[in-house]
């Protein structure tokens, strides 16, 4: 077959992307902001052709390679349908958002697409120019993103400092991919660790200025995902940002994020026929990782702590988690690289499950204290009850599906020696219970409210759907499992 | 249906628990038939299964059982893959150390629920967590897969906690978090063990983890810094780990702070559940998967764990004798009573580890019949001052007898059921022939003086004395009060007698256990 059209094939899911968004962009033109909900339909029908497509792409064996730069490989795929997953949650979160009717509903979701065509790329490719194209393209929608209700000074807050970290880190990452670039002589992530890759002949010399470039670009990684010490900005973004928005960049931001930091350090360090000195190396970069790890969970559970938004409480419990994952990511094996794909698996289930409920609850409340949800579980017993099965789940208590990827972490980590990790990590489900509870606790321990709930029949539906599937592939766990494991495929070679 | 019969004991309040959620809530009455009947039917169940269907093996069974993969020689064994691609199995089965703990569960939840229809406020959402409370107890009592176990274990916790906090006392938040977080703090530390277990053996199965630890092939070198770390055998950090998961539970000095607060706010059928069978999982779970997993460091720290008997025994007895709140001060007893289940464990003879299995049952009915009893006059009065009575055996007589008959099986009188088996775990720590453990038994002696002393004064400031003008309209004990205890003193008074219906059924396994352990059985 003519390569270009071979190509064009492989890049099928990110053309019909491409056009969704463009798409969206003109149906709202046309429509004059009426029935504002049709392009909501438009992108999720987009969505669906999109994950057809991957789907298709899923059962091809062979990973490949097209336009030099392109990676079409089943872990791509993971995040990609990861990511498509999650957007089209995000998009039912926007049309069920009361907020959402006042503004330009046509770029909303051409943003939200700008941002998951950037994750697509990023997560896909060996070539580090397009791993930063797509970075920041999914970085400059998310600006926009957060700062989308343009009333609103916290919103503006969120955008303005969404911004100026972001920029810092991407500027940091840059560097050290020079450096990086400029060590090793390539800008393919396959050549660089190979046993006559640059990076041998470099660590061979002084192991200090490879050092100096992994740790900036991981850097930049770091600040995606905010894990500690790059998480600041995380709280104010997440609580000022409009909550479908939040949702997208708890769930899909930062899982991509971990697709790159995987992808990243798997193609250097975890590809068959490494040389001993990059594999000896990779170990000492997950020691630094396992205490990156062990502070950001930390930090994030006992910020959580003094929440009283539970926005910001779900933002400080999403660091935490990130520090959950990091658990995976350090012990530099292929299965602590699985048990880190099943946790952020596990965590898209919870997680938006809980962001369901916390829009719910906004649209009941006018606001996202825990306070005002005192009661008010008596009052909308369902979508109540579910979250208590989310709150489970987050603390990793069986049998939800939050509790089998702990477990799996916990595996691996403890495979590896890292039992000081190990431990922290499971104090830290201790303290981590104390704030989930807290929710429990107003919505079911207090008087029952004198108000009412109006009922969401819909997201109600949607949220009682994720409860189902976070107890459900709690006890039924193959599947997923398996979905984790098949994407690694990729790093067997 | 008999291999499944475990299952159906354990899983069918699950299916009852299901029924009352399709309820509506109006229809209390039969939200309550719903319960009795989901909490009845395993109740005949496992009383078949105890007197009808359970063998009592010989020593030749046991052989025979060893040959054929399962040390335990369990029985009613049901085994099915669950998660295939980490091994776990849903593997149930019951044996001599656990039939009986099964067959009180089901008896407690059964009891709670007919004690629960007193409770105004209790509907729908109580009922179905009562249930799903039954699930976990029984699947911990029943489980011989590890990972299986540990899911029942952390399945137990929710309900506990929504039914303390929701239908309890004024402290009620504070009390349910305090239980919820000292359960977890100890069982995240079991987990890391279990993953440590099973990593290095390859299996989850208790029997076979059981049997490596015998051989002395299990936590060898298959794991990193598998010899020591930082400065202790890596054997020694497991049984840390696990036995502090437990010791919470049980709960043992100094892990025993959640308790009183857990049962002076938590309702009467609740703090019955909690008192006769939660705090049981705990010494079960030390037998089942504590001890057999590293024997050695059983042995090496087996006088630690007396001590911390004693002290529980003394120091819970002391405390007390202290209280002013009737039912603080039974939650209190529970501490005292539950030391001696340690003691007997730590002596490691077939006495001391006989009469600690037997403590576990026996204190599960006293002290639940106590806790009911303490229900009673909390119901009428809405207090529970011990010095705020007086007299009420003139205006409460049959309660008054059926006070004294409870207080008595609880200080262990002779004929009556805690007799038998604190002398049991007593003589046994004697016969550890050792000074140190005599020492141990003379000093756990104050302990039943203590609670002979606590009990007696109780006695006499709420029933004895003057009457109080206040309370002469008090009603008798009425007849859904009696027949939530009736059976209890019942089981008190013939363990009493006849203590054999209990150590028959247990022996064999406590002999099989002791050899597994590697003791002088």
């Amino acid at each position: 077959m003519n390569p270009y059209l071979e190509g064009l094939r492989g890049i099928q899911p990110e053309i019909v992307m491409t056009i969704t968004a463009l798409a969206a962009l003109v149906f709202d033109l046309l429509l004059k902001g009426r029935e504002s909900r049709r392009v909501g339909y438009l992108t999720l029908t987009g969505l669906a052709l999109t994950s057809w497509f991957l789907l298709g792409q899923w059962s091809e064996a062979a990973p490949r390679t097209v336009f030099g730069m392109v990676a079409v490989d089943q872990f791509g795929n993971f995040f990609k349908l990861f990511t498509v997953a999650a957007l089209a949650m995000v998009v039912l979160l926007v049309m069920h958002d009361h907020r959402e009717r006042e503004h330009g509903v046509g770029e909303y979701y051409f943003l939200l697409l700008g941002a998951s065509l950037g994750i697509f790329f990023m997560v896909s490719t060996n070539n580090l120019l397009l791993m930063v194209l797509g970075f920041e393209l999914l970085s400059l929608a998310s600006y926009s993103l957060a700062g989308f209700h343009k009333g609103d000074r916290k919103s503006a807050e969120a955008a303005m400092k969404y911004v100026i970290f972001g920029g810092l880190a991407t500027g940091i990452m840059l560097y050290g991919i020079s450096l990086l670039y400029g060590l090793t002589g390539t800008i393919d992530l396959a050549k660089m660790g190979a046993s006559d890759g640059g990076l041998v002949a470099q660590l061979a010399q002084s192991p200090v200025p490879v050092g100096i470039a992994m740790v900036l670009i991981l850097a930049g990684f770091a600040y995606k995902v905010s894990v500690a010490p790059f998480h600041f900005w995380t709280p104010d973004v997440y609580e000022g940002a409009p909550t479908p928005v939040t949702t997208f960049l708890a769930v899909g931001s930062k899982a991509a994020g971990f697709g790159v930091m995987l992808r990243f350090l798997g193609a250097i360090f975890l590809r068959p026929g490494v040389a001993d000195s990059v594999a000896a190396y990779g170990d000492r970069i997950g020691l630094l990782l396992a205490i990156l790890a062990a502070i950001t969970m930390t930090l994030g559970n006992f910020a959580a702590l003094r929440q009283s938004s539970l926005k910001r409480m779900l933002a400080y419990s999403s660091i935490a988690h990130a520090g959950y994952v990091l658990i995976g990511v350090s012990c530099m094996t292929e299965a602590g690289f699985s048990a880190a794909l099943y946790y952020l698996a596990a965590y898209y289930f919870m997680n938006l499950g809980a962001f369901g409920f916390l829009l719910y609850f906004e649209g009941v409340n006018g606001n996202d204290s825990v306070d005002s949800l005192k009661g008010m579980g008596f009052k909308a017993p369902l979508i109540s009850i579910v979250m208590v099965a989310f709150l489970v789940s987050l603390t990793g208590l069986p049998p939800t599906v939050g509790f089998y990827g702990k477990y799996l972490l916990f595996v691996e980590g403890v495979n590896q020696g890292l039992y000081w990790l190990v431990v922290v990590a499971a104090l830290n489900s201790v303290v981590s219970l104390f704030y989930y509870l807290r929710v429990a606790k107003a919505l079911f321990l207090a008087k029952p409210a004198d108000r009412e709930a109006a009922p969401a029949p819909v997201l109600t539906g949607f949220v009682t759907a994720f409860g189902v599937a976070t107890v459900g592939l709690g006890i039924y766990i193959t599947p997923l499992r398996a979905w984790a494991e098949r994407s690694l495929d990729v790093l067997r070679g | 249906m008999q291999d499944q019969i475990l299952t159906w004991i354990t899983f069918l309040p699950l299916l009852g628990m299901g029924l009352i959620l399709l309820i509506p809530k109006t229809s209390l009455n039969l939200i309550k038939g719903v319960s009795l009947a989901a909490t009845f039917v395993p109740m005949v169940l496992s009383t078949w299964l105890y007197f009808g269907g359970f063998k009592h093996l010989t020593p030749g069974d046991f052989d025979q059982a060893r040959m054929a993969g399962d040390i335990l020689a369990s029985q009613f064994v049901q085994r099915v893959p669950w998660i295939d691609s980490i091994g776990v199995e849903y593997y149930v089965g019951v044996d001599g150390l656990s039939i009986a703990l099964v067959w009180l569960t089901t008896i407690l939840l059964f009891i709670g629920v007919i004690a629960s229809f007193g409770m105004e406020k209790a509907g729908k959402a109580y009922y179905a967590l009562l249930l799903m409370l039954e699930v976990g107890i029984s699947g911990v009592f029943v489980s011989l897969d590890l990972f299986l176990f540990y899911v029942f274990w952390e399945i137990m916790l929710l309900p506990m906690y929504f039914l303390i906090g929701i239908w309890g006392g004024p402290r009620r938040e504070y009390a349910a978090i305090k239980f919820f977080l000292y359960t977890l703090a100890g069982s995240v530390l079991m987990l890391i063990a279990i993953v440590a277990l099973r990593l290095d053996s390859g299996t989850f199965s208790i029997p076979k983890l059981t049997e490596l630890a015998a051989q002395g092939k299990l936590l060898g070198a298959n794991l990193p810094a598998a010899g020591e770390l930082l400065g202790m055998k890596f054997t020694t950090w497991v049984f840390w780990f696990l036995f502090v998961g437990f010791a919470i539970k049980v709960p043992v000095f100094p892990f025993h702070t959640w308790l009183p607060d857990a049962h002076v706010e938590a309702p009467t059928p609740i703090s019955v559940i909690l008192a006769g069978i939660l705090l049981k999982l705990g010494g079960y779970g030390m037998l089942r998967a504590c001890f057999p997993f590293a024997p050695s460091a059983f042995h090496e720290f087996a006088y630690v764990l007396a001590i911390l008997g004693v002290i529980s025994i003394v120091y819970g007895a002391f405390v007390a004798l202290g209280q002013t709140d009737f039912k603080k001060m039974v939650a209190y007893s529970s501490v005292s009573h539950m030391g001696y289940v340690l003691l007997g464990m730590g002596a490691f003879t077939v006495w001391g580890m006989e009469g600690a299995v037997l403590q576990m049952f026996n204190h599960g009915t006293s002290s639940a019949a106590l806790f009911l009893i303490v229900g009673v006059i909390y119901d009428r009065a809405h207090h529970r001052d011990l010095n705020a009575f007086g007299g009420m055996s003139q205006i409460m007589p049959r309660y008054w007898a059926l006070t004294t008959l409870g207080f008595f099986a609880a200080l262990g009188l002779p004929g009556l059921a805690g007799f038998v088996s604190e002398a049991l775990t007593l003589i046994g720590a004697y016969q550890a022939g050792d000074a140190r453990f005599r020492t141990l038994v003379f000093i756990s002696l104050l302990g039943v003086v203590f609670t002979a002393a606590f009990l007696l004064w109780a006695m006499q400031r709420v029933f004895l004395g003057q009457k109080n003008p206040k309370y002469l309209d008090f009603e008798e004990i009425n007849f859904r009060e009696l027949v939530c205890q009736a059976p209890l003193l019942f089981l008190c008074i013939l363990f009493g007698i006849l203590p054999a219906y209990l150590l028959d059924w247990m022996h064999p396994s406590v002999q099989n256990l002791l050899a597994i352990l590697g003791g002088k059985a």
